[in-house]
């Protein structure tokens, strides 16, 4: 799980750099190839708004970033797939070599491999002739510690307090073994207290509540988790930079003359969203053949769950949110603003998903983590977590779809009317005191 | 009765300032009419009502005889002063794409788009971003998205500004050929002599107000007779100074410029012009537009 965490923060520089880059701009690597049918569909029934998406889904699909920042997501997510599944393959615990000088019986094989085992490691148990060749086997690192005459353990460099490697683990478990037999034998029990006294029965540890998810199934959150907000990040600044770009470049007074606000504004909203959903397609569809082929636990247990609940969190955060930064978009006046305006709107985000990636490693949701779990702002980041950690009802989930649906209609009502009076207004940075105040 | 757009009783008020005060005229169908007024007039701010980008206090667009709404200015062509692109996108895509939303399919969208990029000379830009192009071309880009729909009614603020004297020809020349084929032409401009020479008639307003309109040959015929009287010997026309009904606007190269007051006689006027001394020159003079102009706005 640990190795998650980098990953995470990786993900928050990745949307600092990518948010870098689109503000200053980009351009289209080449020409399009004619209209798909997809296209033709969406143009001739969906009207003006179909124009628009149809607009925005080629520009947006076409651009240099749209297909390099998938592919680094891509190679992201393959390594966040691959590498714990290669880790997990070569899990087998290390060998061990333990040499034995005197003898070597059963019990003592026998207890050296379990004091091994405790560490753990795999004890290779061999008896040495002498203790020249034993030591020689040592500095030559083929042993990693021997026992002479079942009284003493010799290791090739001395172990200090603090020293919690495996060969010093490996030397305490050795003492500690061949001390308790020492005393056991020299307490001369019968084989049956002797047989006890070695493998004594276990008592049982019950939980008040309970024990928490495989560490697996966290992954396959966390993993979910950071692309949601990657995504998320990403296609709320498309928004923010493809409205802020009408405006600037006065385009939109233009399209505005035969195109009302709000068809223009929803066909941005559909366009830019079609283009997220195709990339966030891809790159769910490109974990799953990964995890297939490298045999990785994210789709084990109750991920494919949580895999769902990430993807329809993604849309209906992608649904909150994009009206937010069209309505901030409209504000603007020049692309330079943007950086400043949209950090800002990221830090419900931020939070949202700070939070939220801390408690799925805790695996631990504390009641003021469920409550961000129903408000729309944290909602698509905290309430797949809630879901990946077990802890969310069918109706608790329910309830904070609906409640982010109805924040959604509410925030694109107000953004609208923000568009519509901000968007015309040139010259400086329009104040969002000044759009809700005036009359037109 | 062909097709008209009439502005009536227009007003529009920001806070105090009044930015359009009862606005009225009208844009014949197949004439090119130029829209004067000094800066802050209300040009723009009455452009942007007729499409919708402003709402009207008071007054009403009306089209054929009819309210404006978004189907009939899908048939209007609108170039805006602040020019609009997306600079990204391509040439051809970018007409193609606002004849789309101006209602035509795609194949004619796409053959007009062709059509006008070759007539206004930028054919050879048709896969260029708009931002690669020079200011003049984006210019001709703009037109050519204004005009790809054929629209019935074209309204162009300050159309000609930051051109050079090619690109004001050309421009000036597709305005006058889609005026002859009978759309009706609406522009701005501060360059009174290419309005004059463009132009059927003016709109001349100031402070949202009306304050002059008509044919330009009318205008320029109009208020009194204007005279140009060389006479020899008196270069500073001293003979004319005292005449009654007479004003001498202008004294230049010793030929003198006379505004007549009505009812003035230009044949006393030649008198005295005799009896000052040989009258070498004597001639009637239209008022320039420019005087038209200042003289509205007085």
């Amino acid at each position: 799980m640990k190795r998650l965490i980098p990953l995470a923060v990786l993900a928050v520089l990745l949307v600092a750099r990518a948010l870098r880059h689109l503000c200053r701009g980009e351009r289209p690597t080449k020409a399009p190839r004619g209209p798909s049918a997809a296209r033709r569909f969406v143009e001739t029934h969906l009207g003006d708004v179909g124009l628009v998406a149809a607009r925005e889904f080629r520009e947006r699909t076409r651009g240099r970033i749209y297909r390099v920042g998938t592919l680094v997501i891509l190679a992201a997510v393959a390594a966040a797939v691959i590498i714990p599944a290669l880790n997990k393959s070569s899990s087998a615990p290390a060998r061990a070599g333990v040499g034995v000088i005197g003898t070597l019986d059963a019990p003592l094989r026998s207890a050296i491999t379990a004091a091994a085992r405790e560490v753990p490691l795999t004890a290779h148990v061999v008896a040495e002739p002498s203790l020249a060749t034993a030591e020689a086997a040592l500095r030559a690192g083929t042993l990693d510690a021997m026992i002479v005459d079942g009284r003493r353990i010799v290791v090739q460099q001395g172990i200090s307090a603090t020293d919690s490697s495996d060969d010093a683990q490996l030397a305490h478990a050795l003492a500690t073994t061949l001390s308790t037999r020492a005393t056991l034998n020299a307490a001369q029990l019968s084989p049956a207290q002797l047989a006890r006294l070695t493998h004594p029965v276990r008592i049982p540890v019950t939980g008040l509540e309970a024990a928490a998810r495989p560490a697996e199934v966290h992954a396959t959150t966390i993993i979910g988790l950071i692309l949601l907000f990657v995504l998320l990040s990403q296609y709320s600044a498309w928004i923010l930079i493809g409205v802020a770009e009408e405006k600037s470049s006065r385009v939109v007074e233009v399209l505005l003359a035969t195109v009302r606000a709000i068809h223009l504004l929803t066909g941005k909203v559909l366009g830019i969203g079609a283009a997220a959903l195709a990339q966030a397609t891809v790159v769910v569809g490109f974990a799953l053949v990964l995890a297939k082929i490298f045999g990785s636990d994210i789709l084990k247990g109750a991920a494919p769950l949580d895999l769902v609940s990430s993807l329809a969190w993604l849309v209906l955060g992608y649904a909150f949110y994009c009206w937010v930064y069209a309505a901030a978009g409209s504000l603007t006046e020049r692309q330079s603003q943007l950086q400043s305006m949209s950090f800002p709107l990221a830090l419900p985000m931020l939070f949202g998903y700070i939070v939220s990636i801390t408690t799925a490693s805790s695996g631990n949701a504390s009641t003021f983590f469920k409550v961000l779990a129903y408000l729309p702002p944290t909602a698509p980041f905290a309430m797949p977590v809630l879901v990946g950690l077990g802890q969310a009802t069918w109706w608790g989930f329910l309830l904070a779809v609906a409640l982010s649906l109805a924040a959604t209609v509410g925030v694109a009502q107000v953004a609208a009317g923000i568009y519509r009076r901000a968007i015309l207004r040139t010259g400086q940075r329009v104040r969002i005191r000044e759009v809700l105040r005036a009359d037109h | 009765m062909s097709a008209q757009l009439e502005v009536r009783g227009l007003t529009r008020r920001y806070g105090d300032l009044t930015a359009l005060d009862d606005l009225t005229f009208e844009v014949p169908s197949g004439q090119v009419v130029g829209f004067l007024g000094p800066n802050g007039a209300g040009k723009t701010t009455t452009m942007r009502v007729i499409f919708g980008l402003v709402e009207a206090d008071r007054g009403e667009v009306l089209w054929n005889g009819a309210a404006i709404g978004q189907r009939e200015r899908r048939r209007f062509g609108y170039m805006p002063e602040e020019r609009g692109l997306y600079p990204n996108m391509l040439v051809r895509e970018q007409v193609e794409y606002l004849g789309r939303l101006h209602g035509m399919d795609s194949q004619a969208a796409a053959a007009a788009s062709g059509r006008w990029l070759e007539r206004l000379g930028i054919a050879d830009r048709a896969t260029s971003r708009v931002d690669a192009l020079s200011h003049g071309n984006q210019q001709r880009v703009q037109l050519a998205a204004a005009l790809v729909h054929e629209p019935e009614l074209i309204v162009l603020d300050e159309p000609l500004a930051g051109l050079d004297p090619t690109g004001i020809d050309a421009i000036g020349g597709v305005l006058s050929e889609q005026a002859r084929a009978g759309s009706g032409v609406l522009f701005s401009s501060h360059q009174l002599d290419q309005v004059e020479d463009l132009c059927e008639s003016v709109i001349i307003i100031d402070h949202g107000r009306l304050v002059a309109s008509g044919g330009v040959d009318e205008l320029e015929t109009g208020g009194g007779n204007r005279l140009v009287v060389r006479v020899e010997g008196d270069r500073e026309a001293r003979w004319a100074r005292q005449l009654p009904g007479v004003t001498v606007s202008e004294v230049a190269g010793g030929a003198a410029r006379l505004v007549l007051a009505e009812g003035a006689d230009s044949q006393q006027v030649l008198h005295a012009a005799e009896r000052a001394g040989a009258v070498t020159e004597f001639r009637f003079e239209r008022r320039r537009l420019s005087e038209v102009f200042r003289e509205a706005l007085a």
